[in-house]
């Protein structure tokens, strides 16, 4: 056991005052700058050329862009989890994982209102949606929450940040000066008055009680964008909880691959220690089996009656072209980290990292499972129709797009961790006066 | 010993009944069925002529389509310039030739034609020929209106030099058009044309509904018929009862409405949320305004 100094202000704000990138943060950025210009280029060439450079035509018409929607709405849910949730349940250990959650969810569900833009085709015509909405479509409700889960996300991130904009501004001898007068910009007003921090906590409180309804809202209302449509596979009354379930498993999988991460690149072994991991992983596993749970209702109750409607995509998902993904999916995105997570040593840094993972990658592959093999077996059967209206792979441009979102998600979260702290250094510092205190 | 000899007996049984099986199924084998070419020639009143080649095998006495063989279509004997066109077959062992524009004097000047398609070996698949003669013929629909009975009079004419001649023993059927298929205007399925090359048939769907004006599509049409293969007729009647314009429910709020018929319902509920959420929305951002007016006035 190492002999540590014991966490002091001065220490926890050198420690958590945001770093320059070094040699790897400018590889790694650079890296993602590539994929979105890549990205960018694809959708240049999707607006020059219309919806025809994809792989979609008039039965799938809605493929990995909606997949990546569905995807990146879940994980926005983790914002509700890790601050809401865990605030409002007074869990005291959360504390560093508040604003990485908070910025994951605001970077996701930016990019999630982006890539249903691109899957218009004719973005121009987002306006119509205004002028012609109807307040009876399910796609309406949509584009109503997502818009409201923006703006508490970001009152949620701006909130708790105000303490440490004082920080900030103080300590600039820490900080690039550059970003001197951005910060005054942000939160120079803020003094740490009792009648301030009275109002900033009382703020915090409200949008933590308001986020989680609306949260529940933007992926229910997702899922109802495919439950209120009558086909194989959507045609379920689980839907909602079913996704909501899985929005919370990925989104968690994602807090822990981003406080791995972030603690290997900053060096925060003395703030998002193994106890962080452990508890993570505890609720990962939960997660992973209440989806688990819920993907046996959603599947097996159908597969049991095996309705003639729904034998074709069902028998493809269990035994057919999709079973390969399908299996995986399954395996890597709940069996196989319910596994390692289950025991002591797989909720370790590393192994939890690892789970973390594969969790991502099973539920970015079960969202293209649940938009895409639906629409490849509607009831009437597909007649007199081109041969590649009955199969569905991405081009190499609704690729590039889609990675290219991925990218620009991890892109703002990284330019965030270069601008902002990633673990609340005034909170840090509350408690750790508190835990000396006792 | 006389175990072993049953034992043994029924070695030797189960050997000869697994290869006569596997005998009997290789006989079967459905690689060995040969493919067919078939042609079929269609003709309308409202469309130019044209042929269906259709290539098939048969497999577990069933016909199944083959794909892919590219045919070459003549008109009257194998030469270029008789080719009235080449057609890879699809899915369904399809492939459609229409006859050119460029065979109009041809076509125009004769009562009978041999059609004749031929491919190349592909793959497995050994070349392959098929021919079809028809004669030139035609039908005619006309109405009658006798007390009150509504029926359909069909004609077949058959080209003979320059003059129509009505044709007897033409089997005909006379349909109404529908959306997924045709309907017979009574229960006879079918009609054969008498001496004067005339069908009568009763029209017995009174109150079939029509377009907006009542119209419907009546046609008349033989089905491979071996002298004069597909022909086809068409009439628009007023036959029909006008299809009622129901607009009631979209004119009422409802949830396949309009958008200034959204359900009172769902406008209260959805906007009573979005208020309630914005309310806090706007309260809090006004609470920024407020720590921030906190902070410039001078701690007292």
């Amino acid at each position: 056991m190492k002999n540590l100094t014991p966490l002091t202000a001065d220490i926890i704000t050198n420690n958590l005052v945001p770093q320059r990138f070094g040699k790897r943060g400018m590889i790694w950025t650079g890296v993602l700058v590539a994929f979105c210009v890549v990205g960018a280029y694809a959708y240049f060439l999707q607006l020059k050329n219309g919806l025809g450079v994809t792989a979609m035509r008039d039965y799938v018409s809605w493929g990995i862009y909606i997949s990546n929607f569905v995807f990146f709405v879940a994980i926005s849910l983790v914002g509700s989890l890790i601050t809401a949730v865990f605030r409002l349940a007074n869990v005291k250990w959360s504390t560093p994982l508040t604003r990485i959650a908070e910025i994951i969810a605001v970077s996701a569900i930016v990019f999630a209102s982006l890539i249903i833009v691109v899957d218009m085709g004719r973005p121009e015509r987002l306006f119509n949606l205004f002028i012609y909405g109807r307040l009876q479509s399910p796609i309406m409700w949509d584009v109503i929450v997502i818009t409201t889960y923006l703006f508490i996300s970001l009152l949620l991130l701006f909130f708790p940040l105000l303490p440490d904009l004082k920080i900030l501004i103080k300590r600039k001898e820490l900080s690039v000066k550059s970003l001197g007068k951005f910060y005054s910009f942000l939160g120079s007003f803020w003094k740490g008055t009792r009648l301030q921090e009275k109002l900033n906590k009382r703020a915090v409180n409200i949008l933590c009680v308001t986020i989680i309804p609306v949260a529940f809202c933007i992926h229910t209302v997702t899922s109802w964008l495919f439950a209120t449509t009558y086909r194989p596979g959507w045609d379920s009354t689980n839907f909602g909880a079913y996704f909501i379930s899985g929005a919370f498993l990925v989104g968690a999988g994602a807090v822990v691959v981003a406080m791995y991460i972030f603690r290997k690149a900053y060096t925060l072994e003395r703030y998002i220690t193994e106890l962080h991991f452990d508890k993570m992983g505890r609720i990962v596993v939960l997660l992973a089996l209440l989806y688990l749970y819920f993907n046996v209702n959603e599947y097996l109750i159908p597969a049991f009656k095996m309705k003639n409607s729904e034998e074709a995509h069902l028998t493809d998902l269990f035994a057919g072209t999709f079973a390969p993904l399908f299996w995986f999916a399954i395996f890597t995105g709940m069996l196989v980290p319910i596994f390692i997570l289950l025991f002591k040593r797989g909720r370790r840094p590393l192994p939890a990292f690892i789970a973390g993972i594969l969790v991502v990658v099973g539920a970015w592959f079960k969202r293209y499972l649940i938009v895409t093999p639906t629409l490849l077996h509607p009831f009437l059967p597909m007649t007199d129709v081109p041969e590649n209206f009955k199969h569905y792979f991405p081009t190499w441009q609704e690729w590039a797009i889609a990675l290219g979102s991925l990218a620009g998600a991890l892109l703002i979260i990284t330019f965030f961790a270069r601008i902002f702290p990633i673990i609340p250094i005034q909170e840090t510092i509350n408690e750790q006066h508190e835990t000396v205190a006792k | 010993m006389k175990q072993l000899q049953n034992k043994l007996r029924i070695v030797i049984l189960s050997v000869i009944l697994i290869l006569g099986i596997k005998a009997i199924s290789f006989a079967q084998d459905p690689t060995a069925s040969p493919v067919l070419l078939d042609l079929k020639y269609y003709v309308s009143d409202q469309q130019v002529p044209y042929v269906i080649v259709k290539t098939k095998t048969k497999k577990e006495r069933k016909f199944l389509p083959v794909k892919g063989i590219p045919v070459s279509v003549f008109l009257n004997d194998e030469s270029n310039a008789s080719l009235l066109g080449k057609v890879v077959t699809n899915e369904k062992g399809e492939g459609k030739v229409v006859i050119p524009a460029s065979f109009k004097s041809t076509w125009d000047s004769s009562s009978a034609f041999t059609f004749k398609a031929t491919s190349e070996p592909v793959g497995k698949t050994a070349a392959l020929s098929g021919e079809l003669t028809i004669k030139k013929a035609r039908l005619v629909l006309d109405t009658l209106n006798e007390d009150g009975v509504r029926s359909i009079r069909v004609t077949a004419l058959e080209k003979n030099g320059s003059e129509w001649m009505p044709v007897k023993d033409v089997e005909v059927k006379i349909m109404v058009k529908r959306l997924l298929g045709d309907l017979p205007i009574s229960e006879t399925e079918s009609y054969t044309t008498d001496s004067t090359g005339q069908v009568v048939g009763e029209f017995k769907r009174d109150s079939l509904p029509g377009d907006i004006k009542g119209n419907l599509i009546l046609l008349a049409r033989t089905e491979d018929n071996d002298l004069y293969g597909n022909l086809l007729v068409e009439k628009t009647l007023n036959w029909g009862k006008p299809l009622q314009d129901n607009n009631d429910a979209y004119n009422s709020r409802s949830l396949w409405g309009t958008r200034y018929k959204t359900p009172l319902w769902l406008l209260g509920i959805a906007y009573s949320i979005i208020i309630g959420v914005w309310g806090v929305i706007i309260f809090l951002v006004a609470q920024i305004f407020k720590i921030k007016k906190l902070g410039i006035e001078p701690i007292s």
